[in-house]
């Protein structure tokens, strides 16, 4: 049986789920006949902790410690389905007992993720036993590093980070670049809000990507790579450690690799938790132990990387793409996507959705199909208005976009981009001033101040935004508003102040009504800036009962017939409009 | 005798040894830059932007800084198309909102055309150009200053707060500093470029991004100083 327990696992309480299924096994007198696979993240995060049992094939959702006994009784013991713990379509109400059914499942293409369940990531057997390390296998003894880099080439892989640049072009130029020693480099410093697809995957199969870095390695010449973790992820860290001792005991990694001339080794390198440092340049000043601050893009990495030698650095996805590559051969990758977007992508779906989680498509999948058919569509019967796709330098698309496919070229021309592939679902209760100001504030926390469009350039952004949704805007601040993007687009230092005016340009671009209402009206329509919105009282469905009076902190509620709010008093922060048990106190 | 380069910046053939970076290659020839954070011998950082050129390669054009930019053969540069004029204006309009009463930065606005302010004025007295840094630590070897913090909190300060041994109190910090080049005598009467010292705002109204032969120039030892033989009277 297979129980995941990634970190989304965990905080669902898988482990004491685990330890309530041991202590069953146990009780029952099975510990001996049933081995329980402690796997990463699988995806369906809003379920977990997903419980799988072969030879049934059954999965089990959500299942809480005090189900263990039952799942062991009835399913391991007698092989029958509990179907109390079965995932029920909320759309149809049909019961769905295996994973292949899953409608969140049934239309993705889960080349990557979908491995995470049939390995430990403790445990480099299974990895092995799922064909693992073949295709290194396979590249040290039968390719040379010519033929690899030809191979990735014709895959038409591209970096997994957002950039969309070919992978097998950077091989190649950091293959020729002179230099006494070459480097590789994993980045895993995810950073966005509400992405986190590197760490399901790092977390759940870590020799995936070390085995790509050893194929990556063997490609451009290089002794030793890093993988440059943030230190938010624990459980990253942690497995990505044990993978790497494994595989030096086993002789996949270290001196003469499988016998071979080949010799490579990886270092855990932990990041300080600062979004910038995901950003490459900063990245390397961070490893070599500088200020983790960009540097001008003018002289590239792959000549001039860590410690001023070659160096490839990609991301935890692109790295895991490599080993399929290779044993399959570039075909077989080529023939997914689209024209220029090659392969399959991992999103992860989070925000107004039914189904949240890592939801891993073919790339030319359209938004609609990603947020409504595998998503769920939207929660509580409200309408989905907007998806902000590629982080907080992504941009947000409306409805009216969602047949776009996922492909870099597609978002990037409609004002997003695909980013490292968060995917956050807003419906018609999101203002999307705020959301333009919530992720403006993320950035300004993050920058690293270096230079000066995106310093000041995000901080005024976000005081004119600041002023708009606080009913002080002006109409003439929107042209200054794209005028600031403009600059910071094209004259900043790195890429996090070039994208960083997105979230701004995509909603004054698709929302421009909602920032006219703000400016014009002094009206927010989704009610959400606190200082645009009023409060009364309905007198019809008013019972006079008394509950506001003592809720109101500024005393603004008025005990006259009917009751009323003070305008002058009242501070807009909605605790009446909870309190109220006949829902008169409405917001306008 | 280095090997020598030939770029192309607004359509002035210069030959500069190899190495120099755009900038400086400009400068040398009496095409003016406008710039801020760059210092003659220490290594440049590209953080004011205020440099920005266009680079031409096949037909495409890229904005980066210029004193980051290596003259290569063959580059060809438009220091002063109109995206890289309205680009600067923008960005020096940041920095005097953000430090008004800097004489330097009231010239640099002059210069490239800066007419009104369109933030609501800032008192700051740092712009973090990191020129006192990168002195202290590149010419004198003392790493007494450095940046500290992340984003708008980002500051320069000493470390630990505490005047380190290393300090030899050479003042040459303060002497590179863009406030105090010349500093005005401020505080601004009302918010907006100054006006009340002698700043040519009023000199150039009409003819906007000629030399004003700015304070910042002679402070940068910008050529046409040089040839003046001003700079050694300073």
């Amino acid at each position: 049986m297979t129980l995941s327990s990634g970190t989304c696992g965990q905080a669902s309480g898988s482990l004491a789920v685990l330890r309530a299924l041991q202590q069953a096994l146990e009780e029952q007198g099975l510990a001996e006949k049933v081995h329980v696979r402690v796997t990463g993240c699988q995806g369906f995060c809003q379920e977990e902790p997903l419980v799988t049992i072969q030879p049934l094939d059954v999965l089990y959702c959500s299942v809480k410690p005090e189900d263990a006994a039952e799942i062991v009784a009835e399913s391991l013991a007698n092989g029958r389905i509990v179907e109390r713990l079965c995932y029920r379509d909320p759309l149809t109400g049909r019961l769905v007992t295996t994973a292949a059914e899953l409608p969140f499942f049934a239309k993705q293409d889960r080349e990557l993720i979908g491995r995470n369940q049939f390995v430990d990531p403790c445990d480099i057997r299974d990895y092995i036993a799922a064909g693992g390390y073949a295709a290194l296998a396979k590249v040290l003894t039968q390719m040379d590093p010519e033929k690899v880099i030809e191979e990735v080439k014709a895959s038409g892989l591209r970096g997994r980070g957002g950039g969309g640049y070919p992978t097998g072009r950077k091989w190649e130029q950091c293959r020729v670049a002179p230099g006494c020693e070459h480097y590789v480099i994993c980045n895993a410093d995810e950073g966005d809000p509400g992405a986190y697809m590197d760490r399901g995957l790092l977390e759940g199969n870590p020799h995936l990507i070390l085995e790509g870095m050893a194929i990556g390695a063997y490609a451009v010449g290089a002794r030793q790579g890093f993988v440059y973790v943030r230190n938010e992820y624990p459980l990253a860290v942690e497995h990505t450690r044990t993978a790497i001792a494994q595989a030096r005991e086993l002789g996949l990694l270290g001196e003469r690799i499988l016998g071979t001339d080949f010799s490579f080794d990886v270092k855990v390198a932990r990041g300080g938790g600062a979004f910038v440092c995901g950003e490459s340049t900063a990245l390397v000043a961070s490893l070599e132990g500088k200020v983790g601050e960009p540097r001008p893009k003018d002289v590239h990495l792959v000549e001039h990387g860590y410690l001023d030698q070659p160096t490839v650095l990609n991301n935890v996805e692109t790295w895991a793409n490599v080993p399929p590559i290779l044993l399959n051969g570039s075909g077989w990758f080529a023939a997914k996507g689209t024209e220029k977007s090659k392969g399959t992508k991992i999103f992860a779906l989070t925000g107004q959705v039914k189904n949240t989680g890592l939801v891993e498509v073919e790339m030319g999948t359209t938004l609609r199909e990603i947020i409504f058919d595998i998503g769920g569509g939207p929660v509580n019967g409200r309408q989905i208005k907007a998806v902000q796709t590629g982080g907080p330098s992504g941009g947000c698309l409306p409805v009216s976009l969602f047949d776009l496919p996922v492909d870099y070229e597609a978002l990037t021309a409609a004002g997003s981009m695909m980013g490292s592939g968060g995917m956050v679902v807003m419906d018609d209760s999101a203002c999307m001033v705020d959301v333009a100001k919530y992720f403006l504030r993320f950035l300004k926390d993050e920058s690293c101040g270096k230079c000066v469009p995106c310093r000041l350039g995000i901080d005024r952004m976000l005081e004119i935004l600041t002023d708009i949704s606080e009913g002080r805007g002006r109409a003439d601040q929107l042209g200054v508003l794209e005028e600031l993007a403009w600059t910071m687009s094209v004259g900043s230092l790195c890429a996090l102040g070039k994208t960083a005016p997105n979230p701004v340009l995509s909603t004054l671009r698709y929302f421009r009504d909602e920032y006219e209402a703000h400016l014009n009206e002094r009206r927010c329509p989704a009610g959400v800036c606190q200082a645009l919105r009023s409060y009364f009282i309905d007198p019809e469905l008013c019972s006079e009962c008394g509950v506001c009076l003592d809720t109101c902190p500024e005393g603004a509620i008025v005990e006259d017939r009917p009751f009323r709010i003070d305008e002058m008093l009242c501070k807009r922060c909605g605790l009446c409009e909870e309190a109220c048990p006949a829902a008169a106190i409405r917001r306008v | 005798m280095p090997n020598m380069v030939t770029i192309t910046v607004d359509g002035a053939r210069i030959q500069t040894p190899e190495g120099t970076s755009v900038l400086d290659a400009a400068l040398e020839a009496g095409i003016c830059i406008p710039n801020l954070c760059h210092l003659v011998g220490v290594e440049p950082i590209g953080a004011c932007r205020v440099c920005l050129v266009e680079v031409v390669e096949d037909g495409r054009r890229r904005m980066t800084a210029s004193c980051t930019l290596e003259a290569r053969d063959g580059l060809v540069i438009e220091a002063h198309s109109e995206a890289v004029m309205r680009a600067r204006r923008n960005i020096v309009e940041l920095l005097l909102a953000e430090a008004p009463n800097s004489r330097a930065i009231q010239d640099l606005a002059v210069r490239v055309g800066v007419k009104a302010v369109r933030y609501p004025m800032r008192n700051n007295t740092c712009v973090l150009c990191g020129r006192c840094v990168r002195v202290c630590d590149e010419i004198w070897q003392s790493k007494s200053l450095g940046f500290v913090g992340r984003g708008t909190d980002r500051h320069v300060a000493l470390p630990f707060n505490k005047r380190p041994d290393l300090c030899k109190r050479c003042n040459n910090c303060v002497e590179v500093c863009p406030m105090t080049i010349t500093p005005c005598p401020g505080p601004m009467a009302e918010p907006r470029i100054c006006g009340l010292c002698e700043s040519q705002l009023t000199m150039v109204e009409n003819i906007p991004d000629t030399c004003v032969w700015c304070e910042l120039g002679r402070g940068f030892q910008c050529a046409r100083w040089q040839r003046r033989g001003l700079l050694s009277k300073v």
